[in-house]
């Protein structure tokens, strides 16, 4: 079975547009929440780790019928980066995939009609129309997917554009997440007091919540024949293991024992062949909320076989971007691979007070990544798990 | 440490072995898939109470309502018994649900909320089905299933989708037993697109057809599906159609259909220059439905054509956004 390595890479969060500048954030290990510019945010804390206003695309504001709301926008440029960066031209259409993870889609778009601020158009707008933004505006003929499993869409999906690539069915998949500002969403996490009233502030003793943060990242996922095939400019990371798992437990909370997440870790490990002990880092979902930094903490232990000063580092990258939901999973494979590429691991934002019940490390200086892999792991309402692992490959 | 997924089902040995069908006019799969004579107002035709009980589903979002009930009456029909508590197998259990419309209303009506009187107004009950992925997710915990829980939502091809990544993922091991099917909710009044609101669920059950034949029983057929994309401007273009059959004929060829088959094509199609490039590359013996504001639609007919399935059957749809699928309807004792 072929390898499915990652070709090209781009990304547009709450640090800026593009790689450079997402990695300059990420080795800054600053960044603070902004309230959300949007007049009928009627709730107590209407709070956002917002793309900078200067580096939201001002377009395409349509495509033929196709109206683009601001998750569309994001993940057009993040996909324009990554197909620039892979150097795609040439490709066959009809073997090229989409495969995009959003929790709300342009949800953005209907509730601007709403407030009277934006355009409505005379046919069906459907909500979820990301990836088709993406497919037309990039001529990928082949299979067009929008996955909506909330905070792990995109690691879904990035599972699902290798599944792809494994059957033969495309030879390159532009795979990501997308998620923009959506009023009903913030609204709702208020009144579920899931919002933190600081910052996002995973395995922190006082984390009350999280908050959400807006963003794209794509990467172009290819078959490593069809790479070597056509002198791919450069290769990131291979994906090398995926898991998933259901907790079939309750509609918002994680199973307090946390079987399923460990199951989908051990999946994704074992597919990659990795021991705990050649893990590099991990990129854990930790969002911010009570009981899910806690049982993760403890099920990394487990799975990954170390006390907290043995085990592999985490690098919380919730407490820098927020949680940007749908494109979640898919914004920390943008960061697992860089961390791969640069062999480096970025420092977290130190917390005020790390949490006792979560036994992890979390590095706050910049180190050397040692160990050949990086897992993320991304979870959703619904107890829907996905662990992924990217390991180190060159061209 | 060791992998905990077993040897890969082979995709072309599944079956559709149980049948769940929910609309306002028919819960028969046959006649629900009939296109005319359909009620334009629907009215309250869906008790909770009555189609899953007194207790616990009041607060549910009638889309989720109207899947668990599909989801019930495939898995009886599907006549399997499963074992109680039985971990490893709820661990091969998945399913996936496509839908496009289920949350719009609920969202409308949430957003106006909080326009109007601030997030402290929302209903704690519905707050967490801002998400559309706990429509599908009652189920899980319902029926246990521990291997996966998708929600897809391309723009109408979201049901055959779950279909096409459901079989998908059981060969590469993810599971070995599907529950797929589609779910919808009208949208709001005034709505683009309410004029065409679909409303209902369908529910399919897919298992290896060993394990069917073993129960005495023998399935619906397979239905195997395959999507991809027709950018709009390709179609609108002079080849347009030319390129859709290009692309549709190769689908089927990939499923299993050989060049020279009869088969059946029914075509749920909208009004765009997509709809109108695959409308004139499967011709004028194809069977046209109107498309629906949504993924139901095209489940409908597949839940129909199955009931009663003597030959091969392609379902077709197309969306005004690009996206593109088939699906291929074979007997149960056809190759």
């Amino acid at each position: 079975m072929d390898d499915v390595l990652i070709t090209g890479m781009g990304v547009i969060s709450h640090l800026g547009k593009g790689v450079d500048a997402f990695w300059k954030g990420l080795s800054a290990a600053r960044s603070t929440p902004t309230t959300a510019a949007d007049p009928f945010a009627r709730m107590s804390l209407p709070l956002m780790y917002e793309v900078p206003a200067e580096d939201v695309p001002a377009g395409p504001e349509r495509h033929g019928d196709l109206v683009l709301g601001r998750g569309s926008r994001l993940a057009v440029e993040a996909a324009r980066q990554a197909v620039a960066d892979a150097a795609l031209e040439g490709v066959a259409p009809d073997r090229i995939a989409v495969v995009i993870g959003t929790g709300m889609g342009d949800s953005g778009l209907h509730e601007d009609w709403r407030s009277g601020t934006g355009p409505e158009g005379g046919h069906w707008s459907p909500t979820f129309s990301v990836a088709s933004a993406v497919g037309s505006l990039f001529g990928a003929e082949g299979a067009n997917s929008s996955v909506s499993n909330a905070c792990a869409a995109s690691g879904f999906g990035l599972s699902m554009a290798a599944d792809l690539i494994r059957t033969g069915e495309a030879d390159v998949v532009i795979a990501g997440g997308a998620e923009a500002y959506s009023r009903v969403a913030l609204a709702c996490f208020n009144r579920l007091g899931a919002i933190d009233p600081v910052r996002c502030r995973p395995f922190d003793l006082h984390r009350q919540g999280t908050l959400f943060g807006e963003g794209a990242g794509m990467v172009i996922l290819e078959s490593a024949s069809h790479a070597r095939a056509r002198s791919a400019p450069q290769v990131y990371a291979k994906l090398s293991g995926t898991g998933w798992s259901c907790d079939a437990f309750h509609t918002t909370a994680p199973e307090p024992t946390g079987a399923q997440i460990s199951r989908a870790m051990r999946e994704a490990l074992a597919e990659a062949g990795a021991g705990g002990d050649r893990v590099g880092c991990v990129i854990p979902h930790g969002t911010g909320t009570q009981l899910n930094d806690t049982v993760e903490s403890q099920v990394l232990n487990e799975v990954l076989d170390g006390g907290r000063d043995a085990q592999a580092p985490v690098y919380s990258l919730k407490a820098l971007l927020g949680h940007t939901g749908g494109a979640a999973a898919a914004l920390a494979v943008v960061a697992a691979a860089q961390i791969l590429h640069r062999k480096t691991v970025p420092p977290n934002i130190a917390p005020d007070e790390q949490d006792p019940a979560c036994t992890i490390r979390l590095p706050l200086d910049e180190a050397p990544l040692e160990g050949e892999f990086v897992l993320v792991n991304a979870y959703a309402f619904g107890g829907n798990n996905v662990s992924l692992v990217l390991e180190e490959a060159s061209a | 440490m060791s992998a905990t997924r077993s040897a890969p089902d082979r995709v072309g040995d599944l079956v559709v072995s149980g049948i769940g069908v929910v609309t306002p006019w028919s819960d028969t799969p046959a006649d629900a898939a009939v296109a005319t004579g359909r009620p334009s107002e629907p009215g309250d035709w869906f008790d909770h109470r009555e189609r899953l009980g007194r207790r616990g589903y009041k607060y549910l979002p009638t889309a989720t309502q109207y899947f668990l009930a599909a989801a019930r009456s495939a898995l009886a029909d599907a006549g399997e018994t499963r074992p109680d508590s039985d971990l490893a197998d709820e661990q091969r259990r998945g399913a996936m649900v496509g839908t496009n419309s289920a949350a719009v209303a609920l969202h409308e009506s949430m957003d106006r909320t909080v326009m109007a009187e601030g997030a402290d107004a929302l209903s704690p009950a519905t707050a967490p089905y801002f998400s559309i992925n706990l429509f599908g997710s009652r189920l899980a915990t319902e029926h246990l299933f521990r291997a996966f829980n998708l929600t897809l939502t391309s723009p109408r091809v979201a049901g055959l989708e779950a279909l096409e990544t459901g079989t998908r993922s059981l060969a590469a091991g993810r599971a070995s037993w599907l529950l797929a099917g589609s779910t919808e909710e009208a949208l709001p009044a005034g709505h683009p697109g309410a004029a065409a609101s679909e409303r209902g669920a369908v529910a399919l059950v897919m298992e290896p057809a060993a394990r069917v034949l073993e129960r005495g029983a023998a399935g619906y057929g397979r239905c195997r599906a395959r999507s991809f994309f027709l950018p709009p401007e390709v179609a609108a273009a002079p080849r347009g159609a030319d390129r859709a059959r290009e692309r549709i004929d190769s689908a089927l060829t990939a499923l299993g259909l050989r060049p020279g088959d009869a088969h059946q094509v029914i075509a749920v199609l909208d009004d765009s220059p997509v709809s109108a490039a695959v409308a004139a590359a499967v011709g004028p013996r194809a069977k046209r439905v109107p498309a629906g504001s949504g993924a139901l639609e095209p489940l409908l007919q597949i839940a129909g054509a199955l009931s009663d399935l003597s030959g091969p059957v392609v379902v077709v749809t197309a969306a005004r956004e690009g996206n593109l699928a088939v699906a291929l309807l074979t007997p149960a004792d056809a190759v």
